[in-house]
């Protein structure tokens, strides 16, 4: 009798935990409260901010909660989450490479589906940013922040001491540069070290790129129908070193290797300044005013001007960014959600932050409280060539991929043409 | 379940009896099986069943759903090894990639994290505020690697009037500032020095442990025979000490064979690829680059180097007592 219980006590044990295991593997993701959504995206400071001003608005209206996830290394994030059967609602993509390959492998819900007609979408966008959120002619992201990323930022009160005046060739920035130089100021800081900031090194040489083989090269290029062992693609690189080496940058070429993208606006912008220009994009008005430092006067400590000009003859076109949001799951609030981010009221909110540029056709010059942010709304408005990001239209990772080449470029710019057929072999047969 | 007390054994022998070691019947062995159930079913579904499918994965193409996509026998392998600098690069001097720079992480993170945890064992021992030093080396042992990278990623900072590093080396050695984490030379060896610093405290609680175990009086017989400290050191503890000491360098081989937290918050394995590690490219090549099966591969790789010195120290506590 005694032992019967025994053995019977340990095959109950046995059985609960076999039982238990087995229910933890079962259990499906927690779901959320069903009034409540989750937002997955790389922006993190202004960017972010700026952002869940835009959700608590939608929140009072709707009275559906918006959890926002950060996560700056955002491929891996999405992947494992979409291995598991649990990714986000809604997920903030920066690139329409990336949205493709999630829209090849059905990930995502298509806008139409979700009841965001092309008509709809076409009244409040213009054809050139729903076609990058589009993949096989079906639309899947709704554009959510523009960016021109050919700006150049620099310090009027400085120009106007050494009695520069605003460069409209490359040549006339070299100049600047080593005017600077020879003053005993350090001209640049670039940061595209650790961790996940080769991503700068790639927008320098896609203005580069743009302004010395043309866009339509340069659509080639990233599109996968020309190959980076072209000699334009070592031209632009070695264009690029030109300014990126150990001469005008902030503790020279391992400096840039060992600075990260926000440390470096800090180089130029912060209270402790070292550096006098600085290259990215639009964002960086938002991120070096309300973030690096709340003192700066745009317009007399901080302003920016377009890219030069390097060949005459391709003028200057327009490298933007933009950054999409688009559906992994279909419930009546995801619906809501991008309905109402897609309108003219959230966009007006978005901007009135003065953190992202709208590309939403319904937002106002006038809903642009900074000077710094209307001139970047401006430059997008009225370009005359616009082209997108280039690493962010490379398939999968490789955008990050390409950077870290990149990276190596400027560290050994004798060995340019090997870096390069090397990513190309990589890249070889990915498109 | 019932509340009775356990009850002793009817047909067991006698106690002190001689029987010890007699033939255990078909129905204890089925009971001991039961009782070992709960843990081999737990280990089965967490540990073996995923060691088997990553195994399984490693030879085939996959996608991002971890599906056995497409049939590739040792490609993966054959890539890796052959054609993938990121992982080893033999074309130049010194070689290069994942493989090779985890070999360097074992060579400088063992021993170094060995000699300073040893040294400050033996020296702790010695002081009257032996507990203060002590705790105060091992308090980096509490703090997560993610915590540990981003305290190193500020002190590595490039400003001087950020990094203590270059505080040190610029402000007070008025060299030039250096980019500790920017130059491929050196990136690998301050990531290294980071850890170090993580486990150190580990290495010195263990030996100082140890220390104590040793008998005072062989140390005082070798002091009256007129050894010096020296001596004491390299003849007596040294040898006394060489259980636990091998025993926490299988933990320190362990530990940097599977190292990865802190390089993918210092570096993200860059600048370009030049401080990635075997795990880091495993975690890379599975999600970021959508390559499950590669990194499976990968994985497969950091298997067969762990697992023998996982054997040998299986082995070594079933046969020795370990004095720590």
């Amino acid at each position: 009798m005694r032992r019967k219980s025994l053995i019977a006590s340990a095959v109950a044990l046995a059985v609960i935990a076999a039982g238990l295991t087995a229910t933890a593997i079962s259990a499906k993701p927690t779901k959320k409260s069903a009034n409540s959504i989750e937002v997955l995206s790389l922006w993190g400071g202004s960017e972010k901010d700026a952002f869940l001003k835009v959700t608590a608005a939608f929140t009072k209206a709707t009275g559906i909660k918006v959890e926002y996830t950060s996560a700056r290394d955002f491929i891996p994030d999405i992947q494992t989450r979409l291995a598991a059967g649990n990714p986000p609602d809604i997920g903030i993509l920066p690139r329409p490479g990336y949205i493709a390959t999630l829209a090849k492998q059905g990930s995502l819900k298509s806008l139409s589906s979700l009841g965001l007609t092309n008509k709809y979408m076409a009244g409040n966008y213009s054809a050139g940013w729903l076609k990058l959120g589009s993949s096989s002619g079906k639309l899947y992201g709704v554009p959510a922040k523009a960016n021109s990323k050919s700006v150049i930022w620099y310090k009027p009160d400085s120009f106007k001491k050494y009695k520069f005046k605003v460069p409209k060739t490359w040549a006339q920035l070299l100049a600047i540069t080593k005017a600077y130089k020879a003053k005993g100021l350090v001209p640049w800081s670039v940061g595209a070290g650790p961790n996940q900031s080769q991503w700068t090194l790639t927008d320098w040489f896609e203005n580069i790129y743009a302004r010395t083989a043309g866009p339509a090269k340069y659509q080639r290029l990233f599109t996968g129908k020309l190959k980076f062992t072209d000699p334009s693609v070592a031209n632009a690189a070695r264009i690029m070193t030109q300014i990126i080496n150990n001469k005008y940058v902030l503790n020279g070429v391992q400096g840039v290797l060992g600075q990260s993208f926000v440390g470096s606006i800090t180089d130029v912008f912060g209270t402790n300044s070292k550096a006098q220009l600085f290259f990215e994009g639009g964002f960086v008005g938002g991120i070096a005013t309300q973030q690096v430092n709340p003192a700066l006067k745009p317009g007399k400590t901080i302003a920016d001007f377009p890219w030069p000009t390097i060949k005459a003859s391709l003028d200057h076109p327009v490298v933007g960014a933009a950054d999409f949001a688009a559906a992994f799951k279909d419930t009546p609030e995801v619906r809501q959600f991008l309905k109402y981010i897609s309108t003219g009221p959230a966009g007006v909110i978005w901007v009135s932050t003065n953190a992202v540029t709208s590309p939403n056709k319904k937002v106002p010059a006038r809903a642009y409280p900074s000077v710094l942010a209307r001139a970047e709304a401006h430059q997008l408005a009225t370009a005359k060539t616009f082209l997108f990001d280039g690493s962010d239209l490379l398939p999968g990772a490789f955008g990050d991929t390409w950077g870290f080449a990149l990276q190596d470029v400027i560290q050994k710019p004798g060995n340019i043409k090997s870096i390069l057929s090397t990513f190309q072999s990589k890249i070889q047969g990915k498109f | 379940m019932s509340t009775q007390p356990l009850p002793t054994p009817v047909a067991g022998p006698p106690p002190g009896g001689g029987l010890r070691k007699r033939a255990w019947s078909g129905f204890e062995r089925f009971q001991g099986l039961l009782f070992v159930m709960p843990a081999l079913v737990v280990l089965a579904i967490f540990l073996i069943y995923p060691a088997y499918y990553t195994i399984r994965l490693a030879f085939y193409e996959s996608d991002f759903h971890f599906g056995f996509f497409h049939y590739l026998g040792v490609d993966n392998f054959k890539e890796l090894l052959t054609n993938d600098p990121d992982f080893l690069d033999l074309s130049k001097f010194p070689p290069g990639g994942a493989l090779i720079n985890n070999l360097r992480w074992v060579i400088f993170y063992i021993s170094l994290s060995l000699i300073i945890g040893l040294g400050l064992a033996v020296l702790a021992v010695r002081v009257r505020y032996e507990r203060a030093v002590k705790t105060a080396i091992f308090v980096p042992m509490a703090i997560a690697a993610t915590a540990v990278g981003i305290i190193w990623l500020l002190v590595y900072n490039t400003d001087s009037n950020i990094g203590v590093m270059n505080a040190v080396w610029h402000g007070v050695l008025g060299q030039h500032q250096v980019s500790w984490l920017g130059n491929p030379a050196i990136v690998n060896y301050a990531l290294i020095f980071a850890y170090v610093w993580a486990s150190v405290g580990f290495v010195m609680v263990v030996l100082s442990a140890a220390i104590k175990g040793i008998p005072m009086e062989i140390m005082e017989a070798a002091r009256v025979d007129g050894a010096g400290e020296w001596n004491i050191f390299r003849r007596i503890m040294l040898p006394m000490l060489s259980l636990p000491i091998s025993v926490v360098t299988i933990w320190l081989f362990i530990n940097v064979i599977k190292v990865f937290d802190i390089i993918y918050v210092m570096t993200g394995g860059g600048p370009g690829t030049t401080s990635r590690v075997i795990a880091f490219t495993m975690y890379e090549e599975t999600f970021h680059n959508g390559r499950p099966g590669y990194g499976a591969a990968v994985a497969v790789i950091m298997l067969v180097l762990i697992a023998p010195v996982m054997v040998l120290n299986v082995r070594r506590f079933r046969t020795e007592k370990v004095v720590a």
